[in-house]
């Protein structure tokens, strides 16, 4: 039986392979799909390179290839979804069980089968105790039942929507293998550094500094897949780097907009790059200005306002993101199609109304045309993020408010804004992840334990907004939960807890010669299993 | 020393004109650019010699060149004398107390001279910087902290020579303090040379912080050349002149100082050569 499926398919491939050198006369013969080595650019090397524990796109972007979730985001699959490990899932009418039935035949790298006792594992040990999305929409799972090796059946405390449970499958359910980290200490794993998978690349090695290399995994369960050979991870940090090795061939794709974005109009005019802004519409950053409620100028919701209108959005979306961002009008981003509420009170760019705002509040202008300081910290996690801080500064300058820029690097900034709180202002690009209790809620949420990084750390508490995420998070019928996070958006923007700036994906640029590049929404952080490199 | 001695050499007359050039500049700045030089002032990335109310251009969020160009001569300017200042306070303090004392002290203080001496100035200015956090003052500090090293060996060495001397004796014969001996007999006799080092640590110093700026640990808050430059260098191959322009300044600012040093040395040494 398995011979004749084999046949079949080799069949197909014989003649896809035909029609293709038919309607590519010049390639002829040597066009071949399988092999090939890609060669992209890593602009930063993760310390953990575990999905399960870092759910991160630093660490998906090299990790995504080797460990797989349960699903992928997919353009035209059913719910936005594409099966992986999981063939199909189910909730229950209760909201208390999700089913989930695994793919059959699959092995670990190491050759060890893969079995429901890994998913389990993963959900209850790794997931829901170690991860930093996981803790939150695992938070009431209680069990993971495995009937048999190819079915898990998640057991809820408490009613959880499905639609949750579905939209975080891409990012939240990346299955390592039991058998490795079982008995150790799970976050102090060797494999963390070095990861067992199922999916279709291998790790190899890492040389800090330089390179990562993935290789096949030839026992792979996907038909004919993966296409290449290698990736090959080629670490330059200088983004001006980038562009110059793309163009000298030593590297065929950078994503995440390695290429700076001042670089992009002069590098598609050059023969043989494309420059691609599909294969992001999942992974939506938003530029994001939060707030320290404990500073008594800032709880004073007139204050917020007026900052919301001294920014001048499209001057901030035209100059620093020179188009490739849009700008935003919530905490929803406008290309989410489930969530997104457009009626909601916006913030138009308007000086006077921001200085009659401040008045208002009782903090006029002294002697120096000034009414007040605050510290201004934008994350310098990226380009766009620290311009930003450099116009805000002007924006606010320009309505009273004098800003103090204080930079930082990555590790110090993240102590400085969520751990010790030593902020007024700051800037932050948080991700929406698909479904608003994934990683947007708790922007807002009152409650959440110091240190917690992109979380609500300044302060903010507002009932009437604790109350709508926790109805939220227990609302099992999609449509009402949708209406839910309306009322959530609107209210946000009524009250600015933080102001959303702008949003936007990111850019790739590759070789002509790479191919099926940014054929799902989160495309960067997918496995690139059917990727390949045209000879 | 007449200033006709002074400015015999076309490289001292040069280098004085561009630190005369520099300071006009720095002083200037505040009259002819008013407010803030980080004001976002036109239309981002207009070139150069386009429009005439932003001569040199904008960069990319539509700040003024010639206004950043002018206040970063300030910042570098301040830096590097207040770095320079401070490096031979310290130094010349440490070296004279070490030569003067002699014995322990000495052996102490110049151990922890050879200290600093092996660590590479920079990493320890980017150490301090990046520990405890960019602002101008902790700039200054961070820069001194690894220039005060030359000053303190050339004025312990003076002072060596200079403590054998009668007028030390004497002094020592009507009970001066060894304090103030130190300090009132001593140390001016033994300054000029150390002096003499000054340019080289000005023109050091404005080099340092430049570069702390471009790799981002300047004050945020303030204009500097080396910061302008690493603002153009994501644009480099689009609008290259954003980096070009402090680029030229940098050079320039450096040269007119160490010029303007070696001219004081030459005519010094002149001096002392007809003497």
């Amino acid at each position: 039986m398995a011979g004749i499926e084999i046949s079949r398919r080799k069949v197909l491939a014989g003649s896809a392979f035909l029609l293709a050198s038919t309607a590519l006369p010049s390639i002829g013969w040597t066009q071949a799909k399988k092999g090939g080595r890609l060669v992209v650019a890593a602009d930063s090397e993760p310390r953990n390179l575990n999905p399960a524990i870092v759910a991160s796109n630093g660490v998906f972007f090299v990790a995504s290839k080797v460990v797989e979730p349960l699903a992928e985001a997919s353009f035209d699959g059913e719910d936005g979804l594409a099966p992986r490990l999981a063939t199909s899932w189910e909730g229950s009418a209760d909201g208390l069980s999700v089913t989930f039935k695994l793919r059959e035949g699959v092995t670990w790298h190491d050759g060890k089968p893969f079995s429901s006792a890994d998913v389990a594992f993963s959900a209850l040990n790794v997931w829901k105790p170690l991860q930093n999305l996981g803790r939150v929409v695992f938070k009431n799972l209680e069990a993971v039942e495995t009937p048999d090796a190819n079915t898990a059946v998640f057991k809820f405390s408490k009613p959880t929507p499905l639609q949750l449970i579905k939209n975080a499958l891409p990012a939240l359910t990346s299955v390592v293998p039991k058998h490795v980290y079982e008995g150790s200490d799970i976050a102090a794993n060797p494999a963390n550094n070095a990861p067992v998978g199922t999916g279709p690349f291998k790790f190899a090695e890492h040389k800090a500094g330089e390179y990562y290399r993935l290789e096949r995994y030839d026992k792979y369960w996907g038909d004919n897949a993966p296409a290449l050979d290698e990736i090959i991870y080629r670490v330059l940090p200088d983004r001006a780097a980038a562009a110059g090795a793309l163009e000298a061939e030593e590297i065929q794709l950078a994503a995440f907009s390695a290429v700076p974005l001042a670089d992009l109009k002069r590098i598609s005019k050059v023969a043989g790059i494309k420059v691609i802004s599909e294969g992001y519409e999942a992974l939506t950053y938003q530029l994001v200005v939060e707030i320290n409620h404990r500073r008594k100028e800032l709880a004073d919701a007139k204050v917020r306002q007026a900052i919301a209108h001294a920014i001048d959005k499209d001057f901030v979306v035209k100059t620093i993101f020179l188009g490739y961002a849009k700008p935003a009008t919530g905490i929803v981003p406008q290309n989410d199609k489930q969530f997104y509420a457009p009626d909601v009170p916006t913030y138009g760019f308007d000086v006077a109304k921001a200085n009659a705002l401040l008045d208002e509040a009782g903090y006029a202008k002294k002697d120096d045309g000034k009414r007040f300081a605050l510290k201004l910290l934008p994350a310098p996690y990226f380009n766009e993020t620290k311009q930003f801080g450099d116009y805000l500064r002007q924006a606010l300058a320009a309505v009273g408010i004098d800003a103090e820029l204080v930079n930082n690097d990555s590790a110090a900034h993240q102590k400085a804004v969520y751990a010790d709180h030593a902020f007024d202002l700051a800037i932050a690009p948080p991700v929406f992840r698909g479904d608003p209790a994934i990683s947007t809620t708790i922007l807002v949420q009152s409650g959440i334990p110091d240190g917690v990084p992109f979380s609500n750390q300044g302060g903010y508490k507002n009932d009437e907004l604790d109350g709508l995420i926790d109805k939220a998070a227990e609302t099992l019928d999609p449509s009402a939960r949708i209406e839910l996070y309306k009322e959530f958006q609107k209210k946000v923007a009524a009250d600015l807890p933080l102001i959303n700036v702008a949003e936007w994906g990111f850019i790739t640029v590759a070789r002509d010669t790479v191919k099926n590049v940014s054929n799902n929404p989160r495309w960067a952080v997918s496995n690139w299993a059917d990727t390949y490199v045209e000879t | 020393m007449s200033l006709g001695r002074l400015f015999r050499s076309p490289e001292a007359v040069a280098g004085f004109a561009i630190l005369g050039l520099l300071v006009a500049i720095a002083l200037l700045a505040p009259v002819l650019f008013p407010g803030d030089p980080l004001a976002i002032a036109g239309q981002p990335l207009t070139r150069p010699f386009q429009d005439w109310t932003l001569p040199l251009g904008t960069d990319r969020l539509g700040r003024d060149v010639l206004a950043g160009l002018f206040h970063g001569a300030r910042t570098s300017l301040a830096v590097g004398l207040a770095a320079a200042a401070a490096s031979i306070l310290v130094g010349s303090v440490v070296g004279t107390v070490a030569g003067f004392a002699g014995g322990l002290v000495d052996e102490v203080l110049m151990r922890i001279t050879d200290a600093f001496q092996t660590v590479p100035g920079f990493l320890l200015s980017l150490a301090l910087v990046s520990v405890v956090g960019p602002s101008l003052g902790v700039v200054v500090a961070a820069i001194a902290l690894s220039a005060w090293t030359g000053p303190a060996r050339i004025a312990r060495a003076e002072v060596l020579s200079i403590r054998e001397r009668d007028y030390v004796a004497s002094a020592r014969v009507i009970g001066m303090h060894p304090v103030e001996i130190a300090f009132r007999e001593v140390l001016p006799n033994a300054l000029p040379p150390v002096l003499a080092l000054s340019s080289v640590i000005v023109a050091a110093a404005i080099l340092t912080e430049a570069a702390l700026s471009f790799l981002g640990l300047g004050d945020p808050n303030r204009v500097t050349w080396g910061g302008m430059i690493a603002e153009g260098r994501a644009v480099l191959r689009s609008a290259p002149y954003l980096s070009v322009i402090p680029g030229i300044a940098l050079v320039l600012a450096v040269l007119g100082v160490y010029l303007a040093g070696e001219g004081v040395v030459e005519g010094t040494a002149a001096r002392e050569g007809q003497a």
